[in-house]
């Protein structure tokens, strides 16, 4: 039997188009990482080391030392790294926190609710959205500046209001978040009423009906929500910079940016290892989250990008 | 007699109770959305609002007095080069990092929706620029750009060249904001577009090969007209996310050589911050605001009127 069969299914071969593809995406991918590579290696030089060696591409420390991240890590006596850790988790968390509470709560008030006037306020608050933040920069100092009866305010003046204090990061939590609202909205639309109708014949309450059948089958959208959230409060530099100026209240972004406007300064050899090694301090948590979440980012995207 | 009494009572109550049923929605809606919605108004629309009313007034430094000046502030903007000149930068250099971007992404795209080996892994370390902090990574790109030490010149000294003194030349500094800006968005970009080109109906591909259509007639004729919805979304987004760009400005040039790359988001925060010029600072953002709104509801009116589409401009996912 040696005459020639069709083929029903072709044999895969060595597909010089896919060797090409290969070659892109990992090639380019490396070039992209390079920075985060860059900041591993310049971790291992002292201060000293790294201002007297003149830098290739990969910088290969002769003396290597750990003090950097032993500083990242546990502290040391001339630097609060510490604290600027534990305000950058304690933001990330809190905010994280409100923003799954408001987008669930008020994604399912306007996808079962039937209440007046729920479209135009819905569309309402999209808008918003549109308007960019800058607007609202200066007004927000300045709120906070004159916040009613805080830090030595009569009714608005006097004082400093909520400024630099805890309230700056506090304040904004509640708030309803409108994004998160909108995702979870366009989600809950695709799960079947009957499913709430069933539930309720089965003597389900409000309550058990939101949080025990309703909120299991949001997860995916949720958890989109606390990453963007958890991702973008993490790397926030400008909240802290703006709004606050004493060192307990920096983040680890903020403490960053103001030691490299110190390093632009006139005094001094800027402490570059150190500044580095803060920036893969900040860097690095947030590729952990990336990691573990990665598969809901990308359903996540799609789903604001793509269909309702 | 004596039985109308007591039946007076448990009318009402279901009265009330009907009352209760019949607008039960309206009630839990109130309670969940009431107190959230006050509190944005409180933190995020009256600044809003406020900042809108700021551009009408001369207001130089937090302690002075506001003057209201009506439209001088805005006359100013489109007479000074520092104003208009910025606004024109970040349309341009916005445009600029755009179309980059997102090239490159659907390049990228393309080769990631190939049935490749390990494609999961591309898409992650793609996507990995833009979840780092700004801060971070400027300054990795600020020692690569040193002019004394940095790694590009240390290279090209090696080589015999004169180092290139980046931070002194306009096409270089902007270039540089570009490359920057391309490295943290390119991965996001690639995710929108590959999740555009896996919703394209996989029916019409087979009806092509039944056709006899080659690769590239295929892209032309079955994907491209097929990523038109998601084409218009990413665009726009990625435009307005463009045109706002100032932290790699701020840490990269700091609007400069000669605030030759001042973007306009920058130039509010140097009026708002550094020059306490708040009234300026109002005037512009309001400019801004304009702009970004106008786009965006052009937009809006294209895509839910041809197929009923919701979808909102994602914030920049940091």
């Amino acid at each position: 039997m040696a005459s020639p069969i069709v083929r029903l299914k072709p044999v895969r071969k060595a597909n010089p188009l896919h060797f090409a593809a290969h070659v892109v995406l990992l090639g380019v991918g490396l070039i992209l990482l390079y920075p985060l590579f860059f900041m591993i290696l310049a971790g291992f030089f002292s201060k000293e080391e790294f201002s007297m060696t003149i830098l290739p591409f990969i910088p290969i420390p002769n003396n290597p030392t750990l003090m950097n991240y032993k500083t990242l890590i546990f502290g040391s006596v001339d630097s609060s790294t510490s604290t600027y850790i534990l305000n950058s988790l304690y933001r990330t968390l809190y905010n994280t926190f409100w923003a799954l509470l408001t987008s669930f709560l008020a994604g399912y008030a306007f996808a079962r609710l039937k209440f007046k006037g729920k479209d135009g306020l819905f569309l309402t608050l999209l808008a918003t959205q549109m308007i960019p933040g800058t607007i609202a920069l200066i007004p927000t100092y300045l709120q906070l500046a004159r916040w009613p009866y805080a830090n030595g305010n009569d009714i608005f003046t006097g004082g400093t209001g909520i400024l630099n204090t805890w309230w700056v990061y506090l304040i904004g939590g509640p708030a309803i978040n409108i994004m998160g609202m909108f995702l979870v909205k366009q989600s809950l639309e695709k799960v079947p009423i009957e499913l709430d109708e069933a539930a309720k014949v089965d003597g389900a309450g409000t309550l058990r009906l939101i949080f025990q059948i309703l909120l299991p089958l949001q997860l995916p959208i949720l958890a989109f929500v606390a990453i963007t959230t958890a991702l973008g409060t993490w790397n926030d530099f400008a909240t802290p910079f703006f709004y606050t100026s004493s060192d307990s209240l920096q983040t680890l972004p903020s403490a960053i940016t103001r030691m490299s406007s110190a390093a632009i300064g006139p005094v001094g050899t800027p402490n570059y290892p150190m500044m580095i090694t803060l920036g893969l301090g900040t860097t690095l948590p947030a590729l952990l989250i990336f990691f573990f979440f990665q598969k809901y980012i990308v359903q996540g995207l799609a789903s604001t990008g793509i269909k309702g | 007699m004596e039985q109308t009494v007591p039946l007076e009572h448990p009318i009402r109550k279901t009265r009330f109770k009907r009352l209760l049923v019949r607008h039960r929605d309206a009630f839990i809606a109130a309670a969940i959305l009431g107190p959230m919605i006050f509190w944005w108004l409180v933190t995020s629309g009256f600044p809003t609002l406020f900042g809108f009313v700021l551009g009408f007034f001369e207001w130089i430094g937090i302690q002075g007095n506001p003057k209201f000046i009506g439209l001088d502030n805005y006359i100013r903007f489109f007479q000074d080069p520092l104003y208009y000149g910025a606004l024109l930068r970040s349309i341009w250099m916005g445009a600029l990092v755009s179309i980059t971007t997102l090239s490159a992404g659907f390049g990228a795209a393309l080769l990631m929706n190939m049935p490749l080996f390990g494609k999961g892994v591309y898409r992650s370390i793609w996507y990995i620029p833009a979840v780092t902090s700004t801060v971070a990574t400027t300054q990795i790109f600020n020692l690569l750009l040193d002019p004394n030490n940095g790694m590009i010149n240390n290279f090209i000294k090696s080589m015999g060249y004169e180092p290139i003194v980046w931070q002194f030349s306009v096409p270089w500094s902007v270039f540089w904001i570009v490359v920057y800006s391309v490295w943290k968005g390119v991965g996001g970009a690639a995710l929108i577009w590959l999740a555009g080109l896996q919703s394209v109906d996989v029916t019409l591909y087979e009806a092509a090969d039944i056709d006899g259509a080659g690769r590239r007639q295929k892209l032309r004729h079955v994907t491209i007209p097929g990523l038109k919805p998601i084409a218009t979304y990413i665009i726009i987004t990625s435009l307005i996310g463009a045109i706002q760009i100032y932290e790699q400005v701020m840490f990269m040039t700091g609007g400069g050589p000669y605030g030759q790359t001042e973007v306009l988001v920058f130039r509010i925060y140097r009026d708002a911050f550094w020059d306490f010029n708040l009234g300026m600072a109002g005037a512009s953002s309001l400019v801004m605001a304009v702009i970004v709104f106008t786009v965006t509801t052009i937009y809006y009116r294209r895509t839910t009127r041809s197929d009923r589409r919701m979808t909102i401009p994602l914030k920049k996912v940091k």
